[in-house]
């Protein structure tokens, strides 16, 4: 056990800091142009991404030729961190940097590869992620979009929900059923659908945040006509593309957990001491509060990233989530009751804007709030989360 | 960062389980609650071990370990609701004298550890002065709530002088201390009236930097009792979860229902998370980092949050079976909750880590 990282790790940190100086975006450009969904890269974020990938500092764990330098996992959660300290998002298209490009890049073919995850990397594409429907969240197993192989085509009819991104995606990583008589695990596939596709229709429609806060799509797919060749993985194998992209999202999840409570330490601390309130018994004992989870929850990630190094695979993602998410929306709630009156403002920033991040980190108390419930709610409930613990890591019974 | 026991905190940790598991049976904390045994001798198999001097400089004869290998013995400890000494001695008394005494009492006083003395600490500052009396002190005033301050060897008194805190060991027997009642019969806590008690020159230590040496061994005793409470927390979880897999109503195991899980899931969680920041805390000690002051009371406010729920959640599981004397759960809950109030409450720990966090941040509010 030690407090520091070794010294390569430290000099690999180094020299991304050095590289992020010398060429991270002017605040000015990326104030002018802003991304308008998670799946929007203005013209100058689409030109760090690419600047990111050409260096190996977009994905470093990745071999050069996928925007990486073959880093180890340690180098990769400083390259994480450094990014997070400083407020830079890596892409304006998160689902297709750390979900849908790495799920083709360990399942797809080489065309694949080529044709679809390096150019959602080089931010010439960008893509979203099909897989919840009216029917299946928590239960995704039981998606029914449905997909029929027809010759060298597939035939595609069915609705997807909570896409996000969609309406400015180039391609959708969609989940379907292939095989309605197999159990529901075993008649998956994974497909990629470019969404100008005839018969695909996509409807943005408003968050619980603002009616003009469009990320989330409804997509319907009337008869559309997706290439064989668009397959990714084998057929009916999609439950395991599908449980590899959640790995992707999961194993990332903690540290974006782990960023937004510094960043809540961070807006809330200067915003409590602005307003004189670092005196107050009810403030002290919720910052406080938020303080212990922070830390918590960097050192349960220090202890997962330990254990990941040594190949022993982490049961944590899931406390990790759980606690991260929950830990997010009660500091938030707090920092919201904290303003009082002054919280009403769904206009007043919680800080002021990053311009090289999303906006939604330093939004309004309220919509701030408002959106921890995306912690809570997608990648897996909290209500999963405690099952699989319940499950998994302490043996209770199903 | 690396945020793992090493194979040899390991099998620290695996030797430490193995023996108390073995020599501090439930029967035994019963035993000292009703007064048939003094628990002296499972104090003896400690001080054959070593384990007192687990902390103590290798010079000084002690097996010259770091805070986290007391953390992880305490947390084992604390899981067999220890009856002994042992909290007050390695994590308040040792870190004290480690830090404040200097000189040949320091020889003495580690040297009568190794050979299985005890020792308290009343950390008295706000309620004991220190006056120069001819060629040694003398004290006035009375220290509440000091841990073993009833049974221990020898008390360092921490205290207020003319020329800052100063600790003064006093020998057993010398000041009139009485043993408070505590809901956990088996862990002692008493009352120590100081007033007149002569201490001789070479028993005194004053200056700034016994100020700062209390100020850290303060850091160590926070952390060891967090300990304590986190492992008495897991005994109840590790209680509950047995129960809860074997426990059958409406034909199928209590413990299938998701209203259930969810609760000892969440007292998972509060064990985690408390038993993360003891590590870290007792890392900050043995790396002697600037978060050390910030660790303690993160890992005592974390412990005091996850004993109030691994409790709450720990009685309602067992339901009416655990609400009896002769479940054992009763023992470890006890543990779990008497360090609460001690050397700074949850609350006084949260706020205070708030503070020194809130020491560092800007004026500024987005317009």
């Amino acid at each position: 056990m030690r407090l520091s990282f070794d010294e390569q790790t430290e000099a690999f940190r180094r020299e991304f800091v050095a590289w992020l100086d010398e060429n991270a975006p002017d605040p000015a450009t990326a104030l002018a142009e802003r991304s308008r969904s998670s799946a929007d890269i203005p013209a100058w974020a689409r030109e760090w991404q690419r600047k990111m990938f050409d260096a190996g500092w977009l994905v470093p764990g990745n071999p050069p030729e996928h925007g990486g330098r073959n880093a180890s996992l340690v180098e990769v959660f400083v390259h994480q961190e450094e990014l997070g300290r400083r407020h830079i998002y890596p892409s304006h298209n998160p689902q297709g940097l750390t979900i849908i490009a790495p799920s083709i890049l360990v399942f797809g073919t080489e065309e694949q590869k080529r044709r679809w995850a390096v150019p959602v990397l080089r931010a010439e594409i960008t893509a979203a992620l099909g897989m919840s429907e009216p029917d299946a969240g928590s239960d995704l197993a039981g998606l029914r979009t449905r997909a029929v192989l027809d010759g060298d085509r597939f035939v595609v009819n069915g609705q997807k929900v909570w896409t996000s991104g969609a309406h400015d995606a180039d391609v959708i990583l969609a989940f379907v059923r292939t095989d309605p008589d197999a159990p529901k695990h075993k008649g998956i596939s994974c497909l990629v659908i470019p969404t100008d596709s005839p018969g695909l229709t996509r409807r943005p429609f408003g968050s619980i945040v603002s009616p003009d806060d469009l990320d989330f799509n409804e997509v319907f797919f009337d008869d559309v006509e997706v290439p064989a060749e668009n397959l990714i993985g084998q057929l009916h194998q999609g439950w395991r593309v599908a449980t590899g992209s959640l790995g992707h999202e999961r194993a990332m999840l903690w540290l974006s957990f782990a960023e937004r409570l510094d960043a809540l330490v961070e807006h809330g601390g200067d915003t409590l001491t602005a307003r004189g309130l670092t005196d107050d018994p009810l403030v002290l004992d919720s910052f406080g509060n938020l303080v212990v989870d922070d830390y918590a929850l960097r050192l349960l990630g220090y202890r997962t990233l330990a254990q990941a190094r040594r190949g022993v695979e982490a049961t944590e993602q899931s406390i990790l989530k759980l606690l991260g998410s929950e830990a997010v929306q009660a500091a938030t709630l707090d920092m919201l009751e904290a303003m009082g009156p002054d919280g009403l403002d769904p206009d007043r920033r919680s800080a002021p804007l990053d311009p090289l991040h999303s906006e939604v980190f330093t939004a309004s108390w309220w919509e701030r709030y408002l959106r921890s419930f995306a912690g809570t709610i997608a990648g897996g409930t909290s209500q999963i989360q405690r099952n699989i613990i319940a499950e998994r890591v302490l043996g209770l019974p199903r | 960062m690396d945020f793992e026991l090493d194979d040899e905190q390991l099998e620290l940790q695996r030797v430490v389980r193995d023996i108390v598991g073995r020599e501090c049976p439930p029967a035994l904390v019963r035993a000292v609650v009703d007064g048939s045994d003094d628990g002296s001798g499972l104090w003896k198999t400690f001080v054959q071990l070593d384990w007192p001097t687990l902390t103590v400089p290798g010079d000084d004869g002690g097996m010259g370990m770091s805070a986290v290998e007391l953390v992880i013995t305490l947390e084992e400890l604390g899981r067999v609701a220890d009856p002994t000494p042992f909290l007050a001695t390695t994590s308040q008394y040792v870190p004290v004298v480690r830090a404040c005494a200097h000189g040949g009492l320091r020889t003495e006083l580690l040297g009568a550890v190794c050979a299985g003395r005890t020792g308290a600490v009343a950390f008295a500052a706000d309620a004991v002065r220190a006056r120069r009396d001819g060629g040694g002190w003398v004290l006035d005033g009375s220290a509440a709530h000091v841990i073993d301050g009833d049974r221990a060897d020898e008390l360092a008194v921490v205290a207020r002088t003319d020329q800052g805190i100063g600790v003064f060991v006093v020998p057993a027997g010398v000041a009139a201390a009485a043993r408070t009642p505590t809901f956990d019969a088996a862990f002692h806590v008493a009352d120590i009236e100081l007033g007149g008690v002569h201490v001789g020159e070479d028993r005194g230590f004053v200056g700034p930097e016994v100020e700062d040496g209390v100020a850290r061994a303060r850091q160590e005793a926070v952390t060891g009792l967090a300990a304590v409470t986190v492992g008495a927390s897991q005994r109840v979880l590790e209680m509950v979860l047995g129960h809860i897999k074997d426990r059958k109503q409406f034909g199928v195991p209590i413990g299938s229902f998701q209203a259930v899980k969810h609760m000892a899931v969440d007292m998972y969680v509060a064990i985690e998370r408390a038993r993360a920041l003891c590590h870290f805390a007792a890392l900050t000690i043995a790396e002697d980092d600037p978060r050390r002051a910030l660790g303690a009371s993160l890992a005592k406010a974390a412990a005091g949050d996850c004993q109030r729920l691994v409790a709450r959640h720990g009685v309602q599981l067992f339901g009416g079976l655990g609400f009896t004397w002769e479940n054992d759960l009763q023992i470890y809950l006890r543990r779990a909750k008497v360090g609460e109030p001690l050397l700074g409450s949850t609350a006084e720990h949260r706020a205070g880590a708030a503070r020194l966090v809130l020491a560092h941040q800007h004026p500024t509010e987005a317009a």
